[in-house]
Parts: C-alpha cells; sequence; structure tokens
C-alpha cells in the first residue's frame, strides 16, 4: 500500500509544519531584555528625563496650569475652555488640561520607578556611576510627587514600575506619606548624586534645592494655617531644615551662583549659566516638539504675521499670542525694576517702525524669559527653569526670617533687580511676605506663584481680595481628575 | 522483427457537433487515448488526426460537454455528437477551499461573473462592487485615481478593527477588502461574496466581515484564443463647482464678514500685509479713480481638466489535456480630473497547470503589477478677485504665508508613489483515488512600495517651516502561505453525497517600513534625490512579523439531491493573541432544502427552484496589531551634553489626533472578537429560472469587541487594549432578476436591496465614546459610539434656524456674540437657561436606511444597451460645505431674515450642530451601455469582435448641494473630497 504510506508521510509533515505562535519582541525592546548594561542604565534614566519637555509637562502644559490661576497672565479670547477654567480658577474634575498634569505626573513617576526597580540590579558597571543614574531617578520621582501634592494633595503613592494588569489601580495615600516619600527620596539622591554639573540632569546640588523648597512648603504651609498641612509637626523646625539645605546651596557648592546680569540668565546662548541648577532642557535640532519646545510661541505676540525686532536688534517672529501678560502682574513692578524693564518686553518694531504694547491691548507686553533668536520655523531651543538659584537664595532668606542673613539674602535678589534694599526691622511674618512677595517679580512666568500662594494660605488674600477674581471650587487643591475617579475603584 | 508489429498509421478525420442543436463545436480537443497526438476542431467543427493503429481510441473532449472515446476499428471518418454534461452546465460557484455548484450551497454566498462588472475606469476592482450585490455597501467617496473605496458587508462589527471584508485571490487571502489595485478586472473569471458564517466559518478569525472571493481566469483546453481589450475614456467633471467666481461677491461678503465680526474692513481699497485690496466700487468697475480691476480668475478652469484614460489587455488562453494556459497583459493609465494628477498601472499574469501523471497535476499562478501615482487633489476654492501670476510669473501670494495656491501645488511640490507587487503559487494537485484528493500549494505574496516626496519653502508651509522638507517613505511586506489539504467527493450508494474537506494551512507575515525626512535645504533644484545634503535628517522604521497556523474542515453532505446539511469549522492559532489565548475555533452549521425536489412540488412546474438556507455559526475578526500582548518598552530622546540621547523605559505612545496616548501595559488575555450570526434565506425561480428572487435576513452578534479601555492614569499608562463590547446588526437583503423577454428582443430587468439596522450594545465602561478626534472648526469630534445607538452617530447640538433679535438669542440662553441677530440659534436641550455642553444630543445617524440598485439589460439582434443605478435611501450627511459660496450669498442680513443661513461673520466658532446636518439620499445612473457584436469571422480571422460606448456616473437625483457629491465616507462628513469624474468610454473587445 504505497499510496497509504505516501499520505502518512504528507499527513505528519503538515501537521508538524508551522512556525511557532510564541511572539518575541522583534523591531522593540522589552523589560526582559533591557537593564543589562551601563548603557541600558543611562538610557533608562534619559527616558525618565525625556517625559519631563513634552508638551504636556514643562514646555507647556506645567507652565499653562500653574501660571494661568494666578495674576501673571489670562489668555487670549478664543482660547480654549479647559485653558480659561484655569485662569478664571473654575477647574472641574473633567478639565483635559488638569488630567495631563496627572498623567504626566505618573507616567514620570512610572519611569523613574523603572530605573529605581531595574538599575541597581545591573552589575556590570560602575558603582559611582549607577548610584548617579539612580539617584537621579530618586531627584525626579520627589520632583513628580511635590508637583503632584501641590496641585491635589492626597494622590496614590507608587514606588515600583507598573508592569501587568494586576497593578494599575492603587489606593489614595496622604499627603504626609506622600511628603515623607518625597523628603526620603530627596535625601537618597543627594546622598547618591555627586557635583558635576550635566545639561538638563540633576546633580547634588538640585536635590539640595528641592529638599529646601519642598521644607518651605511644608514650613510656610503650617505657619500660616494652610489647609491640608495639619499633619507637619513644627514650622520652625521645617524652617530649620529648608534653611540647612538651601544653605548648602547657597553657602556650601561653588557650581551655582547668582548671575549680575538678568539678561544673561534667560540668553539662549548662555542656557548653562550660573543660576539653573535644573532646568528641563531642549534643542531647536529637535524631530518633534517635546524634543524643541514650542512654549515661547504661547508668549510671543502675533504682529501682522510679521517678524518684529527688540530694542536690541533680537528678531522674534510673529506667534500665538495665547498666553498675554495681566495687568495686575505687570503694574505691581516699581517702574525701575529691571525684572520689568530688560525682562519684560513692552516695545517692538516692525519694519523699523516702533510699536508700543499696551497692557490692555490685544498684542501685550510679554515675558523675555522665554525666547530663541535662532528658533528654525516654530521650533525653539528654549528650557524650562524648574530650579534657579535665585529661587533658593529666596527659600533661603524665608528660611532665615527677618535676620542679618535673612535680609543679606532678599537684598541680593533686589539690588540686581535695580531696587532699593527692602525695609529694615520687620516682623517674621512681613518679613517672609516680602519675600513671597519678591519672588512673583523674580520668577514670574515660571510656574511658582500659584504655589507660592497656596502655601502661605494666600489665595483668597492676593486673587479675590486684592485682584477682584472670584475663585470657584477649592482654592488650595485641584479636583483629582474625573478620568482617575471613574477608573480606580480603589481611589 | 515480425512485421505485425509495426502498426500502421491512419488518418481519421470527421466533425464535432452539439448534441442539442447540432451546431458544429469549435476547439474541441481531439486526442488519441494513450498517446501524445492532439488537435482541436476548426470553425467548423472540423477535425483530422493520425492514429496510429486501427485499434486507437480517439477523444473528444470539450468543457462542458460529456467526453467521447470511440475507437477507430477501421473507419476513416469519425462524426461525433457531444452531449452537454448538465452537471457542469450548472454555476459552480468558488468557495473556500473548493468548489460547489450554486444549487448546492446551503450559505449565503453571492457570485458574479467577471463579464458583469461595468465597463469604467476602476484603479481598484473593489470601486466596481457597487450596486453589484445585496449586502454588499462600497463607498466610494473620492473621485482621486488610486483612492480606492470602502467596502463592508452586513454593516460594520467592529470600532477598532477592521471592519473591510477578507479579500482571497485565487486562493491567497490577499487582505483587506477597498484597494485591490492589482488585478486587472479584465482578468477575473469571477467574484464570490461569502456573506454568512456558514460561508465565511472557513476563514476563521478573518471571516467576520464577510469574505470576498477573487479567481482569475484559468486556462482551457482548446486552440490558442488571443482577446484584446481596450478602453478608452474621456472624462468631465460631473457639476459646477460651488465656488466663488465673481470677486465682488468675494469683496462684499469679506467685508461684510468682517465687519460683523468687528474687524476692520479690507477691500476698500488698502494695502494689507503686501496685497492690494481693491474696493467694492472698483470691483464693479464705479470707481472713476481706478481703472476697472483686471482679474476675475476662475480656479476650476486652471485647476481640474478633461481628462483622459486608458486600458488595454493582451490575453491568451489555450491548451491541451496535458497543459493549460492562460497569459495577459494589462497597460492602465488614469488621469485624474486634476491637473498633475496620474495613475499608471502594468500588470502581468499567467495561470499555467500542467498534467504530470495521469492523476497529479501541478501549476503555477503569477501575478506581477507595478503601479505608480504622481500628484493628488486640488483645492478649487481660491479667491478670484487675485492673479493667478505675479507679473514677473512667479505665482502670486495674498499674504506672505499663503500657501494655498493650487497651481504652485501641482507644479512644484513632488508627491509620486511607486508600488510593486508580486504573487506567486505552486500547486500540485494528487487525485488519489477517484473520490480522494490532496492539494498543496505553496504561495508568497511580495509587495513594495515607495513614496517620494518633496515641499519647497515657497509652496507650502511645511516647506517654509524647515526651508525645504523632503521625504522617502518605503514599505515591503512578505507573506507565505502553505495550504495543504484532502477533498472526499463521493457518492454513496444513490441518495447520499459526501464532500468533505480537510486540511492544514501556515501563513507567515512580515512587514517593515522606513521614513527617512531631510529638513533644511541649500534650494528646491534637487527635491528630495540628496537627502543626506539636508541640514537635519530624521529616520523612522518599524518592522513587524506574525504567524497564523490554522485547521480547516467542512463537510457537506446531500440526501436525495434535496436535503443539505455543511459543518464547517476553522482553528486559528494566531501569534497576534495573548499567551492564554492562542487559539480560536470557528465553527458553523447549515441546512438547506431543496423544495422543488419533493414530490409535492413536481405538480408546480413553474417554480423551478424553492430553496429554503439557515445556518448559523462563529466567526472572527483578528482586529488587532502584533505584540500588544506583550510588555513593550518605549524610545524618546533628550537633551543633554550637547546632544540628544536615546532613552528606553516603559510607556509607548500613539497618536490619538493632537494627542499622546501612553500603552505599554501587557494583557496577556487579549483575543479575538467573535461574531455569531444566524441567516435564513429562501431561493426561488419560475418558469425554468426566467424569474428569480434570493432574500435573505441576517442577525449578527459580535462580542469581545477589542477596544482600547482607559485605564486609571496613576498607573502610568493611559489606555490598554481589552475584549469587552457588543455589536449588533440585523438585516435583510433581496436580489430580483426578470428574463422579461427571451425571444428576438431579450429584455432582463434585475435589481438589489441591502438593509442594514446597526446598534452599539455595549462597550464596555463606556456608555460614550468620540470616534475620531477633534475638528478644528467645531473644537470637538463629530462622531459617537453611543451605547444604544448605531455607530458613527452625529453627537451635538440641536439648532432652530437663526437669531432675528438680540432679545431672541438671550432669551435662547445663548450669550455674547452668539446671542446677535444672524447667528445660530442652538437649542437649551436641558432647559437650564444656557447652551453648554449637556445640551448636546444625537443629531443624526450616517448609516443609511437602505441601499438599492436596479440593473438591465435588452438586446436585438447584434446590439444591447444596459443600465445600472445605484442609491442610497435615509442616511445623514454632515455637510462642512454648508456655508458653501453659493450658501453665503443667500445669508441671513437684517434685510434678509432667513432662518436657513445665518449671517457671515468672520470670527464664528461654530458648535458642531444639525444646522450642518443634511439628508445624503441619492440615486446615481452609474453606467449605461450600448454595445454592438459583430457576427463571427465579419473581419476574417476575428472570431469576435465587440465595440461598446458606455457612460458612468452621468447623473445623480439628490437635493444635496449639486457642487458636492452625496456619496460620504461611513463617518458621513463631507469636506468637499476630490470629486467624480462623468466618464465616457469607447470600449473595444477582439478574440482571435
Amino acid at each position: 500500500m504505497r499510496i497509504k504510506k505516501y499520505l502518512y508521510a504528507v499527513l505528519t509533515s503538515f501537521l508538524l509544519a508551522g512556525c511557532s505562535l510564541q511572539e518575541e519582541p522583534y523591531g522593540f525592546t522589552s523589560t526582559e531584555n533591557f537593564y543589562k548594561s551601563e548603557a541600558d542604565a543611562t538610557a533608562a534614566i534619559i527616558y525618565a528625563y525625556s517625559i519631563l519637555p513634552e508638551i504636556e509637562y514643562y514646555s507647556r502644559n506645567f507652565i499653562l496650569i500653574t501660571e494661568l490661576p494666578s495674576e501673571n497672565i489670562t489668555l487670549k479670547p478664543d482660547a480654549g475652555a479647559s485653558n480659561f477654567e484655569f485662569d478664571e480658577l473654575r477647574v472641574r474634575a473633567d478639565n483635559p488640561d488638569l488630567t495631563t498634569a496627572w498623567r504626566y505626573a505618573y507616567i514620570g513617576i512610572n519611569r523613574a520607578n523603572a530605573v529605581i526597580a531595574n538599575v541597581p540590579g545591573i552589575s556590570n558597571m560602575g558603582e559611582a556611576y549607577r548610584d548617579q543614574v539612580v539617584g537621579e531617578a530618586y531627584f525626579l520621582r520627589a520632583l513628580h510627587y511635590f508637583n503632584l501634592v501641590r496641585l491635589f494633595g492626597e494622590a496614590p503613592l507608587r514606588t515600583t514600575p507598573v508592569t501587568s494588569i494586576e497593578q494599575i489601580n492603587s489606593p489614595k495615600s496622604s499627603m504626609q506619606d506622600i511628603y515623607k516619600l518625597i523628603v526620603e527620596d530627596l535625601v537618597k539622591a543627594s546622598d547618591l548624586m555627586d557635583m558635576t554639573r550635566r545639561e538638563g540632569r540633576a546633580d547634588k546640588v538640585a536635590a539640595w534645592s528641592l529638599l529646601a523648597k519642598v521644607y518651605a512648603t511644608l514650613a510656610s504651609a503650617k505657619s500660616t494655617a494652610s489647609p491640608g498641612y495639619d499633619f507637619v509637626t513644627g514650622a520652625d523646625e521645617m524652617y530649620a531644615q529648608a534653611k540647612t539645605y538651601a544653605d548648602k546651596v547657597v553657602h556650601q557648592q561653588g557650581v551655582y551662583r547668582l548671575d549680575p546680569n538678568l539678561k544673561a540668565i534667560f540668553d539662549i546662548d548662555k542656557e548653562n549659566g550660573p543660576e539653573h541648577i535644573f532646568s528641563v532642557s531642549t534643542d531647536r535640532t529637535g524631530p518633534q516638539e517635546g524634543n524643541f519646545s514650542k512654549l515661547p510661541l504661547m508668549f510671543i505676540p502675533y504682529i501682522d504675521g510679521a517678524v518684529f525686532t527688540l530694542e536690541d536688534g533680537t528678531p522674534v517672529r510673529s506667534a500665538w499670542n495665547h498666553l498675554l501678560t495681566e495687568p495686575a502682574l505687570y503694574n505691581s513692578f516699581a517702574p525701575e525694576d529691571k525684572r520689568k524693564t530688560e525682562l519684560i518686553v513692552s516695545k517692538v518694531y516692525v519694519d523699523g517702525e516702533e510699536r508700543v504694547l499696551g497692557i490692555n491691548d490685544y498684542s501685550r507686553p510679554f515675558t523675555r524669559k522665554y525666547l530663541d533668536p535662532h528658533q528654525v520655523g516654530e521650533q525653539t531651543g528654549v528650557n524650562t527653569p524648574v530650579l534657579r538659584f535665585s529661587d533658593v537664595l529666596l527659600l533661603f532668606a524665608e528660611a532665615s526670617g527677618p535676620t542679618t542673613e535673612g535680609y543679606e539674602a532678599i537684598n541680593q535678589i533686589r539690588e540686581r533687580a535695580g531696587l532699593q534694599p527692602l525695609e529694615e526691622g520687620l516682623s517674621p511674618e512681613a518679613f517672609r511676605d516680602a519675600v513671597i512677595q519678591e519672588r512673583s517679580w523674580e520668577l514670574a512666568f515660571e510656574g511658582n506663584r500659584l504655589f507660592d500662594l497656596r502655601r502661605t494660605h494666600k489665595m483668597e488674600e492676593v486673587l479675590e481680595q486684592k485682584y477682584g477674581k472670584a475663585i470657584q471650587g477649592d482654592p488650595y487643591f485641584f479636583p483629582v481628575p474625573q478620568r482617575e475617579v471613574d477608573a480606580n475603584p480603589n481611589l | 522483427m515480425p512485421l505485425e508489429l509495426w502498426a500502421q498509421a491512419v488518418p481519421v478525420s470527421g466533425t464535432v457537433t452539439d448534441g442539442t442543436n447540432g451546431t458544429p463545436l469549435i476547439g474541441v480537443s481531439v486526442f488519441v487515448k494513450g498517446g501524445t497526438q492532439g488537435v482541436v476542431t476548426d470553425a467548423e467543427g472540423h477535425y483530422t488526426i493520425t492514429a496510429p493503429s486501427e485499434s486507437s481510441v480517439i477523444g473528444f473532449r470539450y468543457i462542458g460537454y460529456i467526453t467521447q472515446e470511440v475507437p477507430v476499428q477501421g473507419k476513416r471518418t469519425l462524426d461525433v455528437v457531444l452531449k452537454a454534461d448538465a452537471k457542469a452546465l450548472e454555476e459552480v460557484v468558488v468557495v473556500g477551499y473548493g468548489t460547489t455548484t450554486k444549487s448546492d450551497l446551503t450559505g449565503s454566498v453571492a457570485s458574479l461573473k467577471g463579464g458583469e462588472l461595468n465597463k469604467a475606469p476602476a484603479s481598484s476592482v473593489d470601486q466596481l462592487l457597487q450596486g453589484k450585490i445585496a449586502g454588499v455597501q462600497v463607498v466610494a467617496p473620492s473621485g482621486e485615481p488610486g483612492a480606492g473605496a470602502t467596502v463592508r458587508i452586513r454593516g460594520i462589527s467592529s470600532i477598532n478593527g477592521s471592519n473591510s471584508p477578507l479579500v482571497v485571490v485565487d486562493g491567497f487571502p490577499w487582505g483587506d477588502a477597498g484597494n485591490l489595485k492589482q488585478i486587472n478586472p479584465e482578468d477575473i473569471e469571477s467574484i464570490e461574496v461569502l456573506k454568512d458564517a456558514s460561508a465565511a466559518a472557513i476563514y476563521g478569525s478573518r471571516g467576520a466581515n464577510g469574505v470576498i472571493l477573487v479567481t482569475t481566469k484559468k486556462g482551457r483546453e482548446g486552440k490558442p484564443r488571443i482577446t484584446l481589450s481596450t478602453l478608452n475614456t474621456v472624462s468631465t467633471l460631473a457639476n459646477k463647482m460651488d465656488v466663488w467666481s465673481d470677486p465682488v461677491d468675494v469683496a462684499i461678503i469679506d467685508n461684510e464678514a468682517r465687519a460683523n465680526a468687528g474687524l476692520d474692513p479690507l477691500y476698500v481699497g488698502q494695502d494689507y500685509l503686501g496685497t492690494y485690496y481693491p474696493s467694492v466700487a472698483e470691483l464693479r468697475g464705479e470707481d472713476p479713480e481706478k481703472p476697472v480691476w483686471p482679474y476675475k480668475t476662475y480656479w476650476p478652469d486652471l485647476v481640474y481638466r478633461n481628462p483622459i484614460s486608458q486600458s488595454y489587455t493582451l490575453t491568451a488562453t489555450g491548451g491541451s489535456e496535458k497543459t493549460k494556459y492562460s497569459i495577459s497583459g494589462n497597460y492602465y493609465r488614469e488621469e485624474g480630473l486634476a491637473i498633475k494628477n496620474d495613475y499608471a498601472r502594468y500588470n502581468g499574469r499567467l495561470n499555467l497547470e500542467q498534467k504530470l501523471l495521469e492523476n497529479v497535476t501541478a501549476g503555477v499562478n503569477l501575478i506581477l503589477t507595478h503601479t505608480a501615482r504622481t500628484g493628488g487633489g486640488l483645492s478649487a476654492g481660491r479667491s478670484p478677485v487675485f492673479p493667478v501670476y505675479n507679473e514677473d510669473g512667479t505665482y502670486f501670494k495674498i499674504s506672505p504665508l499663503d500657501f494655498g495656491h493650487p497651481l504652485a501645488q501641482a507644479n512644484e511640490v513632488l508627491n509620486e508613489n511607486r508600488g510593486i507587487d508580486v504573487l506567486g503559487t505552486l500547486f500540485v494537485n494528487w487525485d488519489i483515488t477517484d473520490w480522494l484528493s490532496f492539494r498543496t500549494q505553496v504561495s508568497d505574496k511580495y509587495g513594495n512600495s515607495i513614496n517620494d516626496g518633496y515641499q519647497p519653502r515657497e509652496v507650502t508651509y511645511t516647506g517654509y517651516q524647515f526651508e525645504g522638507f523632503g521625504s522617502i517613505d518605503n514599505w515591503s511586506g512578505n507573506e507565505f502561505l502553505n495550504e495543504n489539504y484532502f477533498t472526499i467527493n463521493r457518492n454513496i450508494g444513490t441518495i447520499h453525497h459526501l464532500n468533505f474537506v480537510l486540511g492544514y494551512t501556515t501563513q507567515t507575515s512580515h512587514s517593515r517600513g522606513s521614513r527617512l525626512e531631510g529638513r533644511g535645504f541649500v534650494n528646491d533644484i534637487l527635491e528630495n534625490q540628496n537627502m543626506n545634503a539636508a541640514q537635519e535628517q530624521v529616520t523612522t522604521n518599524w518592522l513587524s512579523r506574525s504567524v497564523l497556523n490554522s485547521y480547516i474542515s467542512r463537510a457537506s453532505y446531500s440526501l436525495l439531491d434535496r436535503y443539505l446539511v455543511t459543518f464547517t469549522a476553522r482553528a486559528d492559532g494566531s501569534s497576534k493573541f495573548g499567551a492564554s489565548n492562542k487559539w480560536a475555533f470557528f465553527p458553523s452549521g447549515a441546512l438547506g432544502w431543496k423544495i422543488q425536489e419533493e414530490d409535492f412540488m413536481r405538480a408546480l412546474t413553474a417554480v423551478s427552484e424553492a430553496k429554503l438556507r439557515v445556518s448559523y455559526g462563529l466567526t472572527g475578526n483578528q482586529g488587532l496589531s502584533p505584540y500588544q500582548t506583550l510588555d513593550r518598552l518605549g524610545s524618546g530622546r533628550y537633551y543633554t551634553d550637547g546632544d540628544f540621547q536615546i532613552g528606553f523605559g516603559p510607556g509607548i505612545f500613539d497618536w490619538d489626533g493632537y494627542n499622546k496616548i501612553w500603552g505599554g501595559v501587557p494583557n496577556e488575555s487579549l483575543k479575538w472578537e467573535t461574531t455569531s450570526q444566524l441567516n435564513a434565506g429562501l431561493d426561488l425561480g419560475f418558469l425554468n429560472q426566467r424569474f428569480t428572487v434570493t432574500a435573505d435576513y441576517y442577525y449578527k452578534r459580535t462580542d469581545d469587541l477589542l477596544r482600547q479601555s482607559y485605564i486609571t492614569p496613576s498607573s502610568g499608562y493611559d489606555r490598554i487594549w481589552v475584549n469587552d463590547g457588543v455589536i449588533e446588526n440585523k438585516g435583510f437583503e433581496l436580489g430580483l432578476n426578470a428574463a422579461i423577454l427571451t425571444g428576438e428582443v431579450e429584455w432582463s430587468l434585475g435589481g438589489n436591496v441591502t438593509l442594514n439596522r446597526n446598534k452599539l450594545v455595549d462597550m464596555g465602561e463606556n456608555d460614550f465614546v468620540w470616534n475620531g478626534s477633534n475638528i478644528e472648526m467645531l473644537r470637538s469630534p463629530i462622531n459617537a459610539f453611543i451605547v444604544g445607538e448605531p455607530v458613527n452617530v452625529f453627537y451635538g447640538y440641536k439648532s432652530d434656524g437663526i437669531v432675528q433679535t438680540r432679545e431672541e438669542g438671550l432669551a435662547a440662553g445663548l450669550t455674547g456674540d452668539m446671542a446677535n441677530p444672524g447667528e445660530i440659534k442652538y437649542v437649551d436641550l436641558d432647559g437650564n437657561g444656557v447652551i453648554d455642553e449637556n445640551d448636546r444630543t444625537v443629531i443624526g445617524d450616517p448609516n443609511p436606511d437602505f441601499l438599492y440598485s436596479i440593473n438591465t439589460t435588452a438586446r436585438y439582434k447584434g446590439f444591447d444597451l444596459s443600465a445600472q443605478l445605484y442609491g442610497v435611501q435615509g442616511n445623514d450627511v454632515f455637510n462642512f460645505n454648508k456655508f458653501s459660496p453659493s450658501g453665503q450669498l443667500q445669508r441671513w442680513t437684517p434685510d434678509n431674515p432667513t432662518n436657513e443661513y445665518p449671517r457671515v461673520n468672520a470670527t464664528r466658532a461654530y458648535y458642531g450642530s444639525d444646522w450642518f446636518v443634511t439628508d445624503g439620499n441619492f440615486l446615481r445612473v452609474q453606467n449605461v451601455t450600448l454595445g454592438y457584436n459583430f457576427k463571427s469571422n465579419f473581419i476574417k480571422g476575428v472570431d469576435d469582435l465587440r465595440i461598446y460606448f458606455s457612460g458612468n456616473n452621468l447623473y445623480t437625483f439628490t437635493k444635496f448641494n449639486p457642487g458636492y457629491d452625496p456619496e460620504v465616507p461611513a463617518n458621513g462628513q463631507q469636506w468637499g473630497s476630490y470629486p467624480r469624474p462623468r466618464a465616457f468610454s469607447l470600449g473595444l473587445n477582439i478574440g482571435f
């Protein structure tokens, strides 16, 4: 029966044929084949950083949602409704920009957690560099949580990367627990990291600076009874801690210092100037937004679609006129304050013709902090500052109170701005109010004002009583986004 | 050596005629049994053959007739009468992995012969299926050459996976229907559409959307037959475009629109951003200070042309008992209505089979296609106020950032695509016994496409932004398929018949793509030819592969040729499925009852066919990309130490319109979507099939919808693929055919109706999901998936005419500028006194109530005249062009307090509202063909000669704005697509 033999052969051959259905990673990497070498460790921390300059984080959204509610900026009339909710202090839980802020902080946390979970296990690399990488991840995790806790208050606390469907939902943690983790992470970060400056990356000084800011937040919130901070044990203790870490930055390192020239701080060609302790870096040669930044285009006005020039000849291309400087901030500066005269553009030239930008006009005075004269098309290389030396110096003043060193610190800032020294003999409370006011001028448009008002319990006093805005809902914490509430049964 | 062994060769000749009417049969294969000689009969049915000996047996074989064998036995003349083979004459229908006869079908299968396709220029075969088959919806919203079509069988059953039927070409699963550009319509023998679960289950996890089987022409025994088919077409715009033609109108409307928005008017005789805007008086020639305005540019005349298209196909078919072949070559060239928009196709095909042994046949099928496309659609809606060129011959720009010049785009932008597709199949068919056969085949399909693009700095915004922008997109895909199956075809006793198919197939797919971008060039001369000279290069690439292993089986049993039972099943193992769900099983069953074979029906001689069919079964939709079940790391870059560094980590993004959506958490239980379908059908025929009716009812329910579920954002991810959700489709299909006159004048009339009702039953945690990203004009998407509604309904505001007074506007809950007279009056549905997002509701449904088609053919002597009408009824269109120039001329003004159109307003923020929603009903005169068939040998040596004239898209009955086409994509959005040409073709078929 030859036929039967053939048949049998044919049958068995095709039953065995066919490729395996097991899928192997192809064209991408997977956790199982990654985290094997020093280069992998670098790539892992780079990925953790790369969330920061995304449109949805420091290159647009974070600045928008922290500046709009304050008296610093408002919006062009036809901006989107979700932006207006921030500007008009009536943010709803389903606001997409709010949801974005929440999402991106957690995406960043997950990436940092992946580094913290996997890089320590890479044995074939130098210990010092491994410590540095892991330290940076602790720093980034702390930064994201600090942003979250200041925006939202209580939030889920995640310390391991999410790699399976079972890990998706997690309960809320108290603000106390979140701050505890932030401080622990930053202390670890400052221990693990070195003091070598790397563009766009954190070092030991960045960890100290952020610690100072965290302690100052706790201290001021406690001392002013700002809502949510009852758990803080003692304001003075926290001020002391803030002072300790700010002091390390101000007096115990030689890498960063105050830049005597205000305009130089925001000169695109001096992005690694002495003031920039930690900035989110971008470059105009990047392939997509998030690698380059369009943040400046949000601030730059549209003037006939033309390329106009500033008084010093700097060319600026007409942009989106999206964020408009508010009279409240603009008029609060002393007329001679260089932070107004040098860092806010009130006069431009179109075809050699002078145009004055009025504070109530459609095209208003705009900040010089975000400007890239070498921009390619709409691509700019502007970095978003997160921690500047002057920020920490003012934190030092605030923590020190009306002491000699406190006055010395704030007066360095005032002197650079062309202002008289601060009035002597202020009470601790008045002195600290003055520091907060100084911070508003010094750090305007840099995403600090909302948090300063919140931590000093001044939201109603400044925004409602002083500037006549109406706050709807909780002034001190944005609602947890609806998407989280709907999807997370463990909340 | 004994002389007797030297057989004496004997010449034999004779004539072969048809047993029914005595006419000579041409091309009958005449052969010596067991020998090598073979001849075919000539035009008179005559043959001469030399038999080796008196004891030889001569065979006569002809397709559709019973083969005869006659011993020579001393005769010198053998005249043979061949009897028609009743079984063979019955229409053979291709089903997956085999064939059956039409009368034995138990599933819902529609069949179409290649010759029934309309004669129209078509870059893809799919377009020609429109209106041809009940239950098949073909939407071709664009008239652009090579644009393809959307094909749906029995509605939409997936919200994230494909809704296109699977196309199978000569047994090879080609992919989604919609752009089958690689097949020349002239090469098609038949098209079968498998609609119900019984028919489609043999394609298992790819069968849920139905299956379209395309069979190309095979070789036939007989003398070589050469045919040449040509089709030459000239086309025109079907309707006058709704664009501005009078500069005065433009100026008046623009000034008014700006004034209504509180802006200064432009057309007052002033320079603005480097362009002079004449005043209305100046445009009218009424300004004594100014000369008559010299420009009145009518852009449609510049942008569109009367394009010419050609198609030439040369085919050779023939063969002997042992070898059969069909070879064809095609050249097709279609010019688009838009200038510089062309499409060309070169296509070659070979089907060859050879009998290796008495019971073993081997063969090869090859399809080679090369396509080339240049250019694309252009806008004709530019302002007539301004000239085409500056005085120096450069393109006129209305403002420094004006990148809308259509001639500049047509002439200066590089946009070319070239593609090569090759499908090769080798097969061996072994008839093991007279009832058992085995077939094995190996196929490989290779496709490659290259897209060249360059945008010069002066012509497009991208070009300006990057100072020249070049791109090269490469794609190649390879699919390897091995199929092996046994077929049993056996009568058991006299009353049982069994057909059984069992087999195993394995398919491996690889694809890869890359994109090279060059940004910033010294000048535009080289376009994208030297990307290395760009200031900046950006490269991206991707890779993918997947495996599908399957077992197939089908058993068809018939009792007394009266009761029919079919069981079909396929088991699919796919690498794309999650680790815990690798194998899917799709069974189905069907029953058929040929009532006319029953004794009680024999008396009713008028009823020639009465068959009841019922089927139920499961089919699937793979609907997901490879690797969705694995933990995937994303990559990104960050600028540090003077350079971008590359990072890897958790989270991988997709674009969702504008936004990045992060995924990458594995779902190991991910699997296919499952569609269960019940079908009940009735086939009726009267008066020996002169009148036929086919009616089918179906109910389809799709479970485990593949959905991207939004998950808890604090996980660090946005969404994950899950299986949940349910969609329901039910419907009714009716096909009618009548041979009304059958004498010297033949006249037949046919038609079909397709009715489908779709409902989204469940979407897991969501009741509402937008489909599509934000539409900038509305600041919202417009189509939505809403539980309880059909898919893709429009969701937005209701409107109630136009606000006539500000008081009325404020009373309606409108605020600010929106409450002003002349604005659209939105309805405060929830009655809370303000118009807000809670006032939105379902405002329209783009799914038609039914589709219908009517076709008719009349013949007299050599003449034939046929026509096809195609209609769509009961669908809504979201008409973004509602406020077109003709609408703006009817605008609201204080003097014209209409409720139809709002005032013009340069800065109006529109809501997505039912003001835009328009009835999409239309009835189109799709095709009219008049042909003449010359008598055989009218020209000596020419067997067949046919000449015909064909008109396509001749007229559309509709209430829709005639300047646009009511045939829109499935989402119902009308944006002003590439116009559909009205085509007039002259065709010629010559057979030698």
